[in-house]
């Protein structure tokens, strides 16, 4: 795996759009370049009904960035006493990774969010100072980002209800991962409805 | 070779292929030596400066941000019991994080009584295996008796001390049964070839080596030697990033090799999880 910190720990997240819903998904790999050393480290977190933040790269700066969100998010929540916007979200995050511009974390992060009024859907991509993407159809993070980029490519089709939507999240993410030694030994896929949110484990390939 | 001579015939050495008439081809032979595989040192051609250990030295170590460097990432493992010798090896083969196949046969059949596996450069131990394949069939042929397994790897071992320093990178271990029984030996492209009853090369060979040495009997059965290849295999593949996809294992016995199995470690995974005796 060489000297690179990003793929020091492996990991990998994918997001997907669909007909309001929308799909993130990260593998469970925790591992130190070739030694795997848990299998339950998963990359997502939740900040609001309907917003949740996958960050990959460095494991260190994955609990720390995600932690130190955390803490921005719930005195958002005290002081306007309302929940988190997918938008307010990646603002934050973009602020908090720019912050540390000259001495960056080392995490990758994808933004994902659902307007349960509006069923409005919005995934976006960020890089380690703060870069956020435009609103994306799909997204991918991590050290086999590229292998599932072009699975995700293949799968996605405009407006996908919530049952194929996770079966393009999970076919591209399983996949992908198997050309990838940093990454795979399980994975986990979110499905964001307006209603609901379906959390899934997927059986994947534990080498 | 009468005639032959009366036409100028002039061949190479005795198992020369390529025929050439002294008289009408008189230069080709200057120009073109024949390639054949004793004098193919001369044909692996060196960096046409002096001293090209210490320059190759250079391309594995990190000059000039130039660094090929050969991890031997993979896992393989042989270890001799009562019945013979049991080796079994994983399937990947990684480029850096990108898994580039899971279909590597990293057991080299050297001949029916001869096994070597393949850890660290492919091409340098599937050539060089190929080369010991060669030399020991001549000494078949010459002997009219099989070599030992001591010999055949004292062949392969002095060949690649030839080359020590210039970055060949191999980890093999060299399986047989000869008159003295089963032997196993390990070689490596530093020189070293040493003889024991367990083995284990490579990234996984760590996470191998604590299954093997759990439950290492030398009285085992054969049954219970190929589920601990399997189990030491699987175990490897599951914890260490560069190794997996397919376990192969073989048996060699006293009348040769035989290929006991080729499977996915990703089933023996979940199965052994059910059983119990794999937590993930």
């Amino acid at each position: 795996m060489g000297d690179d910190i990003l793929s020091y720990n492996g990991g990998v997240a994918l997001a997907m759009k669909g007909k309001e819903c929308v799909a993130i998904a990260c593998d469970k790999r925790y591992g130190v370049q070739n030694r795997t050393i848990a299998t339950n480290f998963t990359k997502i977190f939740q900040y609001s009904d309907h917003c949740f933040v996958a960050f990959c790269g460095l494991a260190t700066d994955v609990q720390t960035v995600s932690e130190r969100l955390k803490f921005r998010t719930n005195l958002y929540e005290l002081r306007e006493q309302r929940k988190l916007k997918p938008v307010v979200l990646y603002n934050m995050l973009t602020n908090l990774l720019y912050e540390r511009r000259f001495g960056p974390y080392f995490v990758f992060a994808l933004v994902v969010g659902l307007d349960p009024k509006t069923g409005e859907t919005y995934v976006y991509d960020s890089d380690n100072v703060g870069a956020v993407s435009d609103n994306v159809n799909l997204a991918t993070v991590g050290t086999a980002s590229e292998y599932i980029f072009g699975l995700g490519e293949l799968f996605f089709k405009p407006n996908m209800n919530s049952d194929e939507l996770f079966e393009a999240t999970s076919q591209a993410l399983l996949n992908g991962v198997d050309r990838d030694s940093a990454s795979g030994w399980g994975a986990v896929v979110y499905v964001i409805e307006k209603d609901k949110i379906t959390v899934r484990e997927l059986k994947g390939r534990q080498d | 070779m009468a005639l032959a001579n009366v036409l100028g015939f002039k061949s190479n050495n005795e198992f020369d292929r390529s025929l050439q008439c002294q008289k009408t081809d008189n230069n080709i032979d200057e120009f073109c030596p024949t390639l054949n595989i004793e004098n193919i040192a001369q044909f692996i051609t060196l960096p046409p400066y002096a001293d090209p250990a210490k320059y190759l030295k250079m391309v594995n170590e990190k000059v000039d941000r130039v660094k090929i460097q050969f991890l031997k990432g993979t896992t393989t493992l042989a270890f001799k019991f009562r019945n013979g010798v049991i080796v079994a090896v994983d399937s990947r083969a990684t480029a850096g994080g990108f898994i580039a196949s899971g279909e590597v046969k990293k057991v080299i059949e050297i001949n029916p009584y001869l096994l070597g596996t393949m850890a660290g450069g492919a091409a340098d131990c599937a050539f060089w295996e190929r080369v010991l394949a060669r030399h020991c069939r001549i000494y078949e042929l010459r002997n009219k008796e099989k070599i030992s397994v001591a010999a055949a790897s004292k062949i392969l071992a002095n060949m690649i001390f030839e080359y020590r320093g210039m970055g060949l990178s191999m980890g093999t271990m060299i399986v047989g049964w000869d008159k003295r029984g089963p032997g196993l030996y390990m070689v490596s492209d530093d020189g070293e070839r040493i003889s024991d009853n367990i083995f284990s090369v490579g990234s996984g060979s760590i996470y191998a080596y604590s299954i093997l040495d759990a439950g290492y009997k030398y009285e085992m059965s054969t049954v219970d030697a190929i589920d601990l290849a399997r189990r030491a295999i699987v175990h490897a593949a599951h914890r260490d990033a560069a190794s997996g996809n397919i376990v192969r294992i073989y048996h060699m016995k006293e009348t040769g090799w035989e290929k006991i199995e080729e499977k996915d470690t990703n089933d023996y995974m979940y199965q052994y999880r059910d059983e119990k005796t794999m937590n993930f």
